[in-house]
């Protein structure tokens, strides 16, 4: 699969404040990437050095193959960018807004206006005639994709775009951006992980500057932090009888154990669940719940941020 | 349509819906009426509110003295209001945010800014126009037999004297990201014009002349061919304002 996006050793300070330390990374054409991070790791540094809005201090970057430059970039004709908090002319209202972007991309005014009904549609905006200045936070945010998405980007950046939202926003934006990822490779930085979780099928976590974990999703649940199974059991004789069993003393191992619940960790869940599983049924001992726990993104972020 | 048109008829539409045009065409075409009629009717005026016994002279009005209140007028209250009006153009843009869209999409720095200066130009010229043709039409008709050599110089040169302070405004506004500094250092460059204009050796180059000077060229204190270097110097410091501007966007951090 081809990188429409990699940033190699790139590096930036302000002062002699270091924001982005010798990051390297690739992004492939049509994957949904989550660029995972607390607030201040450099995320919006790192996205705007791609915009060509920051200038790196070293490193390079680029998009479909063409390396970034500075000031103005030719690159950005494959890419549309969603700012954090987009802002835009109140007195416009959104056919307006577009039409102007259009304008400035070259666009016919044919294309202008088929675009634009068919993305204000997708966004939610089709039949709104509203001037901008009294949109709500998340109607920007669905028009500042609409913007983005204009001029059928290679690549859409969208930075922390669900992060001033309420959940209904949210869960909107995310619809929107899922939509989007059928003709689109999609950048989007946020710190909520459950975001990510629903829609990125690759993350990266940066902090301090640095790229602590990246790769798909299933990679890193297979690579980091291990599967752990939970089994609660009816009685404190029947938690002892397994602990005792020969088959299950190496599970047992480490496991925390809370009144008649335990929590196994295990390297390989599926072999570990089928294993315990046939063990219970040979011993007559019932639990009252097994629940399969795959690591969660959440506890992959605070050992890569740790 | 080019980036240009299209950043270009934005300029106009905003001007239009920030009644930014509202504004500049009734402060001016309001001197363009008080111009005439205030030296119309100043001496009546003043004779009125005389004590009595006491009694002045005062020369009839002329048309020159029309053209004395708009010379001291435009310069001095119609330009303020077009740099108050206009000190934000570049800077709220850039500290708002709402160029990014923009330039990202490929709109190119250097068009923001020419953009810019040719809608706010274009205001500016329609405004003044309105004001000068205004104090004009009342002028001929109040003081049909009045003559104004070296009217249309005068009135170039004010015009062109507002076209320098709105490529300082620009330069101002990539400069320090708010009004206020925009407005600080056109405030300055006026108030140092000023400073030099003390110096003998300078008043002959001094861009000072435009605003000041319309009136002593109408009443033959001062030559017509004093204006040149002026004009010519004014028209550099436009050039290098608005180069300086282009130089330093290009090479800004958004």
């Amino acid at each position: 699969m081809m990188d429409i996006l990699c940033l190699e050793h790139l590096r930036k300070s302000f002062g002699d404040k270091a924001v982005i330390h010798d990051l390297s990374l690739a992004v492939p054409k049509g994957s949904v990437y989550g660029f995972l991070g607390p607030n201040g790791a450099g995320k919006t540094t790192t996205m705007k050095m791609i915009l060509g809005l920051l200038k790196a201090d070293a490193g390079t970057i680029t998009v479909c193959g063409e390396p970034v430059r500075f000031g103005e970039t030719k690159t950005n004709r494959h890419i549309g960018y969603l700012p954090d908090v987009p802002e835009f002319y109140g007195y416009m209202r959104a056919k307006e807004y577009l039409r102007l972007c259009g304008e400035i991309a070259g666009m016919s005014v044919q294309q202008i206006s088929q675009k634009s009904s068919e993305l204000l549609s997708l966004v939610g905006l089709s039949g709104n005639n509203q001037k901008i200045a009294g949109y709500s936070r998340g109607m920007k945010q669905r028009l500042g994709i609409a913007q983005a998405l204009l001029n059928d980007p290679k690549l859409l950046i969208c930075d922390e775009p669900t992060s001033a939202l309420d959940p209904v926003g949210r869960k909107e934006i995310l619809e929107i951006l899922h939509r989007a990822r059928e003709k689109t490779t999609v950048l989007f930085s946020t710190h909520i992980l459950s975001d990510a979780e629903r829609i990125c099928d690759h993350v990266a976590v940066l902090n301090e500057g640095r790229v602590t974990l990246n790769g798909t999703l299933d990679e890193l649940r297979k690579q980091h932090g291990q599967g752990r199974l939970l089994v609660e059991f009816s009685s404190q004789d029947d938690l002892d009888r397994c602990r005792q069993l020969p088959e299950l003393t190496q599970s047992f191992i480490g496991a925390q154990i809370e009144g008649y619940t335990a929590i196994l960790c295990v390297p390989d869940l599926p072999a570990a669940e089928t294993a315990l599983l046939s063990v219970l049924v040979r011993e007559s001992i019932l639990p009252n719940r097994l629940e399969n726990q795959e690591p969660t993104l959440e506890s992959l972020f605070m050992e890569a941020i740790r | 349509m080019n980036a240009f048109t299209a950043f270009f008829k934005k300029e106009l539409s905003e001007a239009a819906h920030t009644h930014k045009l509202t504004v500049m065409g009734l402060v001016f075409l309001l001197f363009g009426m008080m111009n005439p009629l205030t030296a119309k009717v100043l001496p009546d005026i003043l004779a009125g509110v005389m004590p009595d016994g006491i009694t002045i002279t005062l020369a009839t009005p002329t048309a020159l003295d029309s053209w004395a209140q708009f010379f001291k007028n435009v310069p001095q209250m119609g330009l303020i209001v077009m740099v108050l009006l206009y000190g934000g153009m570049l800077a709220n843009e850039l500290s708002r945010g709402t160029l990014t869209q923009l330039l990202t999409r490929g709109l190119p720095r250097k068009t923001v800014v020419l953009a810019k200066f040719s809608a706010a130009s274009l205001v500016w010229t329609a405004a003044y126009a309105l004001c000068f043709f205004v104090t004009y039409a009342y002028t001929v008709y109040f003081w049909p037999e009045g003559s104004t050599t070296g009217l249309p110089l005068a009135a170039f040169s004010l015009w062109v004297f507002g076209l320098m302070l709105l490529s300082t405004l620009l330069l101002g506004g990539v400069l320090f990201k708010n009004s206020y500094g925009c407005l600080l250092l056109t405030g300055g460059l006026v108030a140092l014009l000023s400073l030099l204009n003390i110096l003998p050796a300078m008043q002959a180059v001094n861009p000072m002349v435009l605003p000041s000077n319309g009136m002593a060229l109408l009443s033959g204190t001062f030559p017509a061919s004093g204006f040149v270097t002026p004009l010519l110097v004014t028209g550099a410091i436009i050039m290098s304002m608005l180069s300086g501007t282009i130089f330093l966007f290009n090479r800004k951090a958004l």
